[in-house]
């Protein structure tokens, strides 16, 4: 017991853990938060399109030795206002537009790196997430980032979800249905960029509905879903980035792992209180 | 009297199919308008270009001016509430986020009312559908409407349930001088309850006071030759 204190002791004070442990605590209320929306408005498809896509991103950054991060959270943002402008535009369903620009900004990213020589091991990071890459200008971004993000859906909490909800209401409630959306889309953008670092490009999504998903099978106001959504995923995040440290694993991995660990228990438990009460 | 809502030249085109052709009308202040029509005749369609949540060609003005300088004077219940039902959210807090301004939100009032204290703290998926289209009502009404949009908003609500309906419309109108536009199928209630009447097929049919503008030969229009008005010991009319 008392070797495990001081290894935890000893873990916490390693710099780079630091650093992952408070990008874990920042991304996952802002990412939780986040899923709310993505899980209301049926989004799954548009945060796993954007997060991909964010390869080509990174690509341009590690090929011109620019912030791999900044210019993912650029060219993503760009994707994100792309997607908003061709679903107002073309008669393509937003699938369709996900599905071509996803993929093409995921093809583009694998031939810029492939004209890097040798071993890529930032790909791999990038696909599937490392603590250990976090440096310090990340941790900024991610942190400054993260706030300003939170701070707009704080004070713009009723009109994001009102719009979620149904963009009638939301219209003739006085919202601006198009504007909220397209903030939305570039918000999400960025918050899931963000996430790469630690979750990595495949994985980065699951954080946005594991949570949120967990949350909805007990929660019975909408106040408790948030609250529920953001404990959750502040506890899969900890909990997953100790355990990738402990046991040697990808830290995305483990998170999400730890994440359907959580819901399948939440589930059956749930599942089964349900069928007690019909008893 | 000066119309408070003027209707001119409207048109709305999906694609190359005309869902509404040179519509004109208009309506006085405190009138209960119903606007009927087969299925796919255009009726949720002008409900939606009036309200400005689809783009048109001609004009509309309330109280003379555009929609959106008016948006908080109108009221609207969809016919559809287009929500995710299994999604955790009570009445309460449904209204809370839909209330343009937080002092509205006397909404335990106004449900206690309309007898529905109870269902304050009811997940809005768990509410049957007349208990939501009651709530959507009540709720449109929170703001103190001038105009209130009804568009089928009795779907889901039983023969006790329609009358009680009928009756609170009436009283919104009367008694709170409140002007109700209201799509509807059921044309029994619409020959009672509504003063005027717009008979819709994607272009107008008929337009006037209720009792002189449905006529069977609009009906027929309408419905086509097996619609006909029978009459009723209430002396209520139903299309069959």
């Amino acid at each position: 017991m008392t070797t495990r204190i001081s290894t935890m002791i000893e873990m916490l004070q390693l710099p780079f853990m630091q650093r992952a442990i408070i990008a874990g605590v920042v991304l996952g209320v802002l990412l939780a938060y986040l899923g709310i929306f993505v899980t209301l408005r049926k989004m799954a498809f548009f945060s796993d399109g954007i997060a991909h896509a964010a390869l080509a991103g990174a690509a341009i950054g590690l090929l011109t030795s620019f912030s791999p991060l900044l210019s993912a959270l650029i060219f993503s943002m760009f994707l994100a206002a792309l997607i908003y402008w061709l679903e107002k535009k073309s008669s393509l369903s937003s699938d369709s537009i996900i599905g071509i620009l996803f993929t093409s900004g995921m093809a583009l990213g694998i031939i810029l790196i492939s004209l890097r020589r040798g071993y890529q091991p930032e790909l791999i990071g990038y696909l599937f997430g490392n603590i250990l890459a976090i440096r310090r200008q990340d941790l900024i971004l991610i942190v400054v980032i993260s706030l300003l993000i939170m701070v707009f859906i704080i004070t713009q909490k009723r009109k994001l979800t009102l719009l979620a909800l149904d963009r009638e209401m939301a219209y003739m409630a006085g919202i601006n249905p198009d504007f909220y959306q397209l903030l939305l889309y570039i918000m999400l953008a960025a918050a899931l960029v963000l996430g790469i670092r630690v979750l990595g490009i495949i994985l980065v999504s699951a954080i946005l509905i594991i949570p949120v998903s967990t949350a909805r099978l007990f929660s019975r106001s909408f106040k408790a879903l948030v609250l529920w959504t953001v404990l959750i995923s502040e506890g899969v995040m900890l909990g997953g980035l100790l355990l990738s440290y402990f046991l040697n694993l990808p830290s995305g991995a483990v998170i999400v792992l730890t994440g359907s660990t959580v819901f399948t228990l939440v589930f059956v438990i749930s599942g089964l209180c349900r069928q007690r009460q019909k008893r | 009297m000066n119309p408070i809502l003027e209707v001119k030249n409207l048109s709305v085109r999906f694609r190359n199919f005309p869902a509404l052709d040179h519509i004109n009308f208009t309506i006085e202040k405190q009138e209960v308008i119903a606007v009927i029509g087969p299925n796919g005749s255009g009726k949720t369609t002008l409900l939606k270009a009036i309200l400005g949540l689809i783009p048109y060609d001609g004009e509309i003005k309330i109280f003379g001016k555009s929609i959106q300088q008016v948006l908080p004077l109108l009221g609207y219940v969809p016919q559809h509430f287009a929500f995710d039902k299994t999604f955790p959210l009570t009445v309460e807090e449904f209204v809370n986020l839909t209330c343009r301004r937080p002092e509205q939100s006397h909404f335990g009032g106004a449900l206690q009312a309309a007898g529905m204290a109870e269902l304050k703290d009811k997940l809005i998926g768990e509410l049957s559908g007349g208990q939501l289209q009651r709530v959507l009502i009540a709720h449109a009404m929170l703001h103190q409407p001038k105009i209130l949009f009804l568009d089928e908003a009795t779907s889901g609500i039983d023969i006790k349930g329609l009358a009680d309906f009928y009756s609170t419309i009436q009283r919104l109108n009367r008694e709170h001088g409140v002007t109700v536009m209201m799509v509807s199928h059921e044309i029994s209630m619409v020959y009672k309850f509504a003063d005027r009447i717009i008979c819709l097929n994607r272009d107008l049919i008929s337009h006037g006071e209720t009792k002189t503008a449905l006529t069977k030969e609009v009906l027929k229009k309408l419905y086509g030759d097996s619609a006909h008005l029978k009459a009723h010991d209430h002396q209520d009319q139903h299309h069959d």
